[in-house]
């Protein structure tokens, strides 16, 4: 580079215009050539003459000049690359956004994934797909984390060692053409239930082609047996899909549809939708469950009846005779009453009046079979549903593609018999999850090339000759369909972080396409399938969708007389009739999964929704069965009441530990106790105690596949428990369950909503305390949250001056307790996981957490666990007070309010005293106690001795728009104010210059609303009065938890309801937490009786004239 | 009635030409008649002494169990506050328990000092030097507490209304902020007031000196005390000054402790009894650590006849009224949560009597209201062994009060998902610990240098030194 003052060009050189920088230059004088010759002037010139003296002295005050400021302590250079070409769209600094598909057991959900500078961060929903309203569930949330796993599958291998990309490559090849020539004879795949349109035309290629090799398929949660019954009843490729839109009665037989069940994205919109009620006059759909162990669709049951798997056919049976079977009754009836000989006449007459009620709504009803229910169950409930007329309506058969796949237990028989010399093992973990009794690690070592696609190095790859890493499905094309059957895009993000190939990249290059790269794979399927040419291609990938592609209903008869035949030889099945005789049964964990989400910490984090279990799975046995196997003994009533239903000493939750012996086959476990069992189902959760996995999913629970046979996959009879004396600590994060009689989920039957819709306001403290807000109680939500009523109090108030005031309605009618909405918040705001140790101590970070209450109408009987218990959800998190407790204890202002009503946390000014959080009466304020982003979480303790910084895979898991928080901060919900200021900030981008910079109601969503299906939380502006948010707290049932507190939260709930049916046995005039309200205080009487006003105590008449006038004078 | 008066033709003044009121002989302050001179002997010789085994042997002892503090807060801060016990929802707990038992303790010196001062409360000379040192000491102790109980310690300055580029103040509604400056000018006053009281004994002190170093420190320290009528007077009115600044202090310090606790809104920490009642507490537990530490110093050091039975007597007695108090206010909170009929509130003090802490209260309940009633016995308050162990169970209690106010509502409070559970850790106790070896490392030196015995003022209290004593 020429320096600055370099010689000018000589006058000769110039063509142009001539400047001059000074006279000097100009007249070309002597010192000025000398000057612009010289770079760095006369002092530089020193240098010539150096004498090792002179060179030391200039040296020395050289690095004393420059030492000054400490320059020279500066932060070590790296440097940010530019793109040399940037992709698309990229804005620095903005996130962008692509929609994909995340599939798991044959079922994909259509989500949108944010991304930093090229790195997906966030999962959010589809809003675009409206069936899921942009819903999406706990795993797939959950799912980013996985991505960013440190202990993913790094490197290909053989035999332990490690193989370039370039000699798997050469393998595949080899491999290819050995079943070419041998048309496919020797080789078997074993793969995992998949949708995916792309999949499914490899399969059929590489079935064409090869026609002898062995294609088995294999989930350990099967979910088909819907099919399998409907190509009984109804004819072959046909399968069950359910619709709640209009379905008014629901009996959920042995199923979790809100839960884990295919389809719950779609049910949970539809089934609360159905439960929206926005007025007294509002109709309500009314859900009936019958179930063994306790899942998220049993909690909203407003009928629920405990009842051991077993006899779940039976059940069913005993259903169908209570309709009017038409000419096939004479066949059907005697083997509906062989079967359904086995219940007691209390669940008789159980069914006899939930069907009566269903029958009442012909074509508007639905009987819904769990998908682990068998074959016949299913036939049964197709043809109570068809004798309903719901049959096209809440439910319909739909042509599915044909299924030629072998079974797991096949490909074992063929091992067996020799006939397979190379098995490709593309997913799953059949080592770890396969049926018991094939063995399948022994069957592996008969293979004598088994080569396996997995995303982590598990148990199934330690037995395996290849390990190939499968790339992520954020690093990957695919595509995948539905629940109804809407082809999804799945597009990557990302590269590979580690070369990983996907499952149809593997295929394709077996099968001999001839493009195998995953686009164009996807590409050449999605031509077929609709989206024809470049235009609608990229169209696709843009909605993520394909319109139109749903399953064909097909208008079906269900024979009667198939049906019939296919019962004819079945008898009643056992039941399991005490502590000698339990039914063990298997379920997949809320969590975990069937174990693939092992390792992620978010999940296992995450607490179980019914137990609140995080970090292990338990034997979980009913009340009772806990009182005959004396787990709780009389002498141990101290620690053991109602209150805590588990051994809690110190805080700290104890299991007894048992074994389960089935078969002779043993498992040994912590257990516990959940009210709701059945009182002889004991519930084993699949998934955990897997033996190589990575630092995460080390240590956790035990493994219920070993003792899980192929005949006993959802449940088996004849297990027994016994303790082995020993007890173990388990990580529950909440161990107290009663809600103690107080007014904080508020519950009404909806009958008695009609009759008296202003009873939200008679409970709780606040409907018999002086009015908190004086003269200002007629208030509306707007002018409250703009004038800011003093109510009496004497600080002043913050003045909320900003143009939006954000606040949260949360409608507990519609929540079902999924947790979404709690990993969707640590994905969101960089919330560190603590590990087990940790939530044993209580130091959990969750933002937003899912209270759960058990309630059985009688608070202060701590006698005994009651069996069959109501369960109260309720999601908390900070409720943004206006008056915030939190603010005024804080000595450094480090918590304080702004203009739009948030109440904000300034991490930097944090000190940690904690009194914040000691003041918050809903305890949402979370303390890191130790450095859990810094630190490995199994080496907290050892402080500074411990290893130090974020893994960097890890680092790209964080959102860049939220700050990673240290040690000795306090922090909480901050109603994702990042959305909150990016959202504004588009409004006035957009705005201009015309001032319109109030923000459309909607437009921001909070993590936690975009995530949930149910769309039970609703985030806006309250000084709108037409913002959604606003309208549902001007509804009647809107309360604040704790109003009496005068904390004003901007978070408010909708009142839950229960939709009762008079006409059950299990009738009960009020919500057992209700009763358990009214019982426990002595102020609120029994009954309903209507308190006088807001403005008297109620209870104390002969003042009431009195207050009423201080009221006045506040 | 006028009438009656009338007729009777006499009319009884209503003031009495003389008042002559019984003359209650008081007991001598300094039993056996011991002169000026012994006074001084016995005092200074304390310091003068060669320093005895035991003090090596406690000493040693004490610099040990100082180092687990030393230890335990090193540990805290370069590893967290996650090595307590402490967690969601119980975010205080050891911590802030030992601040306001080491707080409650420090009241009772300046107590003495200050308040019997202007009561004329003559005997309290014996014992304020004493008291006012433990203050001060037990102050030092409970300032660690709260400056280390906090996430980021080094960021604790940011409780000074420090001017800084943020424009950022604390937050001055916070009784956190009212704490640190409660405690650092009850801290400063109780220094300047004992160092004060200690300026004319630390002039006898260098008097009997007889190596340089010790005529040099003592004389520095004695700032050229020599006992001119002026320097007696205004030290005097400086002293009395000192006791008028001080004595809204003792109040002020535990009612702002208490406010730490009472601006709150949980259930069982928000109520109105709190200042009055942490008063008493305080002073009920100061008293007792008083006599816990000069019961033992009066039978090493032979000074029955300068602490006497007539102090052991008001000391006792000032513990049964403030344990009295205190048992009234718990009482009280029960019965104003029942006449208030708030749910929470009932449940709070019902959890506190019968919850999963009902066995600290208990300890609380008999050590704080039963175990004094004892002093209502002549004969119990003659037991100096007795009165000792009685004051040990103060002590107890007292921290037991702390603990059940701080954790039984903490664990306990609105939403019972929250509930939980709050145990320490092996670091929570040895911290705690720790800080009766910092007390008595400081406390031991304290009685190897200085004067333990304000000498000047109890030779004031002597018989001799009253002139007109036989005119009474």
């Amino acid at each position: 580079m020429k320096p600055i003052n370099s010689t000018p060009a000589t006058k000769a050189e110039q063509t142009g215009p001539r400047y001059w920088r000074s006279l000097d230059e100009l007249s070309q004088s002597p010192e000025f050539l000398e000057q612009a010759h010289r770079e760095f002037g006369v002092e530089a010139s020193e240098m010539n003459e150096v004498d090792r003296r002179h060179f030391f002295k200039i040296m020395a005050a050289s690095f004393a000049i420059g030492g000054v400021g400490f320059t020279g302590c500066r932060r070590p250079e790296s440097n940010i690359l530019p793109h040399s070409k940037a992709p698309e769209y990229q804005v620095p600094g903005q996130p962008l956004y692509y929609a994909t598909s995340f599939s798991l057991r044959g079922e994909s959900l259509p989500l949108l994934v944010e991304t930093h500078a090229g790195r997906p961060t966030k999962i959010e929903g589809n809003a675009d797909y409206k069936a899921y309203n942009g819903g999406t569930s706990l795993k797939a949330q959950a799912s980013v984390l996985e991505l960013y796993d440190p202990d993913r599958s790094t490197s290909f291998t053989k035999e332990g060692a490690n193989l370039s990309k370039e000699a798997v490559l050469d393998v595949v090849a080899g491999l290819k053409s050995s079943i070419a020539t041998s048309k496919g004879k020797g080789v078997a795949l074993l793969t995992e239930k998949s949708s995916s349109p792309t999949r499914l035309r490899l399969k059929k290629a590489f079935l064409k082609a090869y026609p002898q090799a062995t294609w088995a398929e294999y989930e350990p949660v099967a979910t088909d047996n819907g099919k399998a019954a409907a190509s009984i009843v109804a004819g072959a490729n046909l399968e069950p899909k359910y619709d709640l839109s209009n379905a008014e009665r629901i009996l959920c037989v042995a199923g979790d549809f809100l839960g884990d069940n295919p389809g719950a994205m779609g049910f949970g919109k539809q089934f609360a939708d159905g439960r929206r009620v926005r007025s007294s006059k509002d109709k309500m759909n009314r859900l009936y469950v019958a179930e063994s162990g306790f899942s998220t669709t049993g909690a909203m049951a407003d009928h629920r009846k405990r009842l051991a798997t077993s006899q779940m056919t039976a059940f069913l049976a005993a259903a169908a005779l209570e309709i009017e079977l038409g000419v096939e009754g004479d066949a059907l009836r005697p083997i509906f009453q062989k079967l359904a000989s086995g219940l007691d006449a209390d669940t008789k007459e159980w069914i006899s009046k939930s069907m009566a009620d269903l029958a009442h709504f012909k074509g508007g009803s639905l009987v819904y079979a769990g998908p682990q229910l068998s074959k016949e169950a299913h036939g049964i409930a197709f043809l109570i549903n068809e004798k309903l007329g719901n049959l096209g309506k809440t439910v319909s058969l739909v042509e599915v593609d044909a299924d030629e796949s072998a079974s797991i237990e096949d490909l074992a028989a063929a091992i067996d018999s020799g006939s397979v010399d190379t098995l490709l093992i593309s997913g799953g973990n059949p080592v770890y999850n396969a049926p018991v009794e094939i063995d399948f690690a022994s069957k592996l070592s008969q293979v004598e090339t088994v080569i396996r696609l997995g995303y982590y190095d598990d148990e199934t790859s330690e037995k395996s000759n290849y390990h190939f890493v499968q790339a992520h499905y954020l690093e990957s094309w695919g595509d995948g369909r539905t629940y109804s059957g809407d082809v999804l895009a799945q597009q990557p993000m990302i590269l590979p972080l580690f070369e990983g190939i996907s499952e149809i990249e593997l295929l394709g290059s077996l099968v001999g396409e001839a493009n195998t790269d995953g686009h164009s794979l996807v590409y050449a399927t999605l031509q077929k399938a609709g989206a024809k040419g470049k235009s609608g291609f990229d169209q696709f990938l843009h909605d993520g969708f394909l319109s139109d592609s749903a399953y064909k209903a097909k208008r079906s008869l269900i024979s009667g007389m198939r049906l019939a035949e296919a019962l004819a030889g079945s008898a009643a099945i056992a039941v399991p009739t005490g502590k000698d005789n339990l039914e063990a049964v298997f379920v997949n964990d809320a969590s975990v999964d069937d174990g693939r989400y092992i390792n992620n910490g978010w999940l296992q984090e995450c607490p179980d929704p019914m137990s609140k279990l995080t970090w292990d799975n338990a034997i979980f046995v009913s009340p009772r069965l806990a009182n005959e196997l004396d787990i709780v003994s009389a002498d141990s009533m101290l620690q053991i009441t109602r209150k805590n239903p588990n051994i809690v000493k110190d805080g700290r939750s104890y299991s007894p530990v048992a074994t389960v012996t089935i078969d002779g086959r043993e498992i040994t476990g912590g257990v516990q106790i959940l009210p709701g069992l059945d009182n002889y189902s004991i519930i084993l959760p699949l998934g955990y105690g897997r033996t190589r996995t990575g630092r995460v999913g080390t240590n956790s629970g035990f493994s219920s596949y070993a003792v899980r046979t192929s005949e006993s996959a959802t449940f088996v009879s004849g297990a027994k428990l016994e303790l082995t004396g020993e007890v173990i600590q388990l990580a529950n994060t909440q161990e107290h369950w009663s809600m103690e009689g107080r007014a904080i989920v508020r519950e009404s039957n909806l009958d008695d909503y009609a009759s008296d819709p202003q009873w939200v306001e008679k409970m709780g403290m606040e409907s018999h305390s002086p009015p908190i807000l004086g003269d200002d109680k007629g208030m509306s939500v707007q002018q409250r949250s703009k004038e800011t009523p003093r109510g009496g109090s004497l600080y002043k108030h913050p003045d909320y001056t900003g143009i939006h005031q954000w606040g949260m309605a949360i409608d507990l009618n519609v929540c079902s307790g999924c947790n979404a909405c709690v990993v969707a918040c640590q994905s969101e705001n960089n919330i560190p996981i603590v590990g087990k140790d940790q939530v044993r101590r209580g130091r959990e970070m969750h933002w937003i957490r899912m209270d759960r209450y058990f309630s059985s109408g009688d608070v202060n009987d701590l006698s005994v666990i009651p069996e069959d218990p109501q369960v109260s959800l309720q999601p908390i998190a900070c409720m943004h007070c206006e008056t915030a407790p939190c603010e005024t204890v804080c000595p450094v202002n480090a918590t304080v309010h702004d203009e739009d009503g948030l109440n904000t946390m300034a991490y930097n000014r944090c000190i940690g005293t904690r009194y914040c959080a000691n003041n918050c009466p809903y305890k949402v304020r979370r303390f890191n106690f130790m450095d859990y982003q810094q630190r490995p979480l199994d080496r907290l303790y050892e402080g500074p001795l411990a290893p130090k910084g974020m893994p960097e895979l890890v680092q790209m898991a964080q959102n860049p728009d939220v700050s990673v928080r240290m040690r000795g901060v306090m922090e909480k919900c901050t109603y994702c104010v990042q959305r909150i200021q990016q959202g504004k900030i588009a409004q006035k981008v957009k705005a201009q210059d015309s001032n319109d910079i109030r923000i459309p109601d909607g437009t921001i969503k909070v993590a936690c609303q975009q995530v949930c299906p149910m769309n039970a939380i609703e985030f806006g502006d309250v000084s709108d009065e037409h913002s959604l948010v606003s309208e549902l707290q001007a509804n009647e049932r809107n309360y604040a938890v704790l109003g009496y507190t005068n904390t004003r939260p901007r978070t408010t709930y909708l009142a839950k309801l229960r939709n009762q049916n008079p006409e059950m046995p299990d009738y009960i005039d009020q919500p057992h937490s209700t009763t358990e309200y009214e019982g426990d205080s002595p102020h609120h009487g029994g009954g309903h009786e209507p308190h006088e006003s807001q403005d008297d105590h109620g209870h104390d008449e002969a003042h009431s004239d009195s207050h009423t006038e201080q009221g006045g004078a506040h | 009635m006028a009438s009656a008066h009338a007729s009777t033709g006499e009319v009884k003044p209503a003031i009495l030409d003389e008042v002559n009121p019984v003359d209650i002989p008081r007991p001598a302050l300094v039993a056996n008649d011991r002169s000026f001179s012994w006074i001084t002997d016995k005092i200074c010789g304390i310091v003068e002494e060669k320093t005895p085994t035991w003090w090596w042997v406690c000493f040693v002892l004490a610099c040990g169990t100082a180092s687990f503090t030393v230890m335990g807060l090193v540990y805290l801060v370069s590893t967290g506050t996650g090595v307590w016990g402490l967690a969601n929802p119980a975010n205080w707990g050891w911590a802030i328990v030992n601040f306001v038992f080491w707080i409650g303790i420090g009241h009772a010196g300046t107590l003495i000092s200050a308040i019997l001062c202007l009561l004329r409360q003559k005997w309290r000379t014996s014992i304020n030097r004493a008291a006012e040192a433990m203050t001060i000491f037990a102050v030092v102790c409970a300032g660690i507490f709260p400056v280390f109980h906090v996430g980021r310690v080094w960021m604790a300055w940011f409780l000074f209304p420090i001017p800084n580029a943020n424009a950022i103040w604390p937050n001055f509604k916070s009784a956190l902020l009212w704490d640190v400056f409660a405690v650092s000018t009850y801290g400063t006053v109780s220094v300047l007031f004992w160092y004060v009281g200690l300026i004319p004994d630390l002039a006898s002190v260098r008097d009997r000196a007889t190596s340089k170093i010790r005529q040099v420190l003592y004389g520095i320290f004695s700032m050229g005390w020599r006992g001119s009528n002026r320097q007696w007077s205004n030290y005097e009115m400086c002293y009395l000054l000192l006791a008028g600044l001080s004595t809204p202090l003792v109040l002020s310090v535990h009612t702002i402790v208490s406010f730490d606790f009472a601006i709150s809104l949980l259930p069982g920490w928000h109520t109105t009894i709190f200042p009055p009642y942490f008063v008493a507490g305080a002073i009920f537990s100061g008293f007792g650590m008083v006599l816990t530490l000069m019961l033992p110093l009066r039978a090493i050091y032979r000074l029955d006849d300068l602490i006497t039975q007539y102090h052991i007597d008001c000391m006792t007695k000032i513990i049964l009224a403030t344990g009295t108090m205190v048992g009234y206010a718990y009482g009280m909170e029960f019965f104003i949560a029942a006449y208030g009929a708030n749910d929470f509130e009932i449940f709070a003090f019902v959890n506190r009597a019968f919850g999963n802490y009902a066995w600290a209260y208990w300890i609380m309940i008999s050590c704080n209201v039963i175990s004094p009633q004892f002093f209502w016995f002549k004969k119990v308050r003659q037991n100096t062994a007795l009165v000792w162990i009685i004051t040990i169970f103060v002590n107890i209690g007292m921290w037991f009060e702390r603990f059940v106010i701080a954790v039984t509502t903490l664990t306990r409070d609105f939403l019972p998902s929250s509930w939980g559970y709050y145990s320490p850790t092996i670091v929570d106790i040895f911290t705690y610990v720790g800080t009766f070896g910092v007390f008595s490392v400081l406390f031991l030196l304290f009685l190897r240098f200085l004067p333990l015995m304000a000498m000047a003022e109890i030779k004031a209290v002597t018989p001799q030194a009253d002139a007109h004593a036989h005119k009474r």
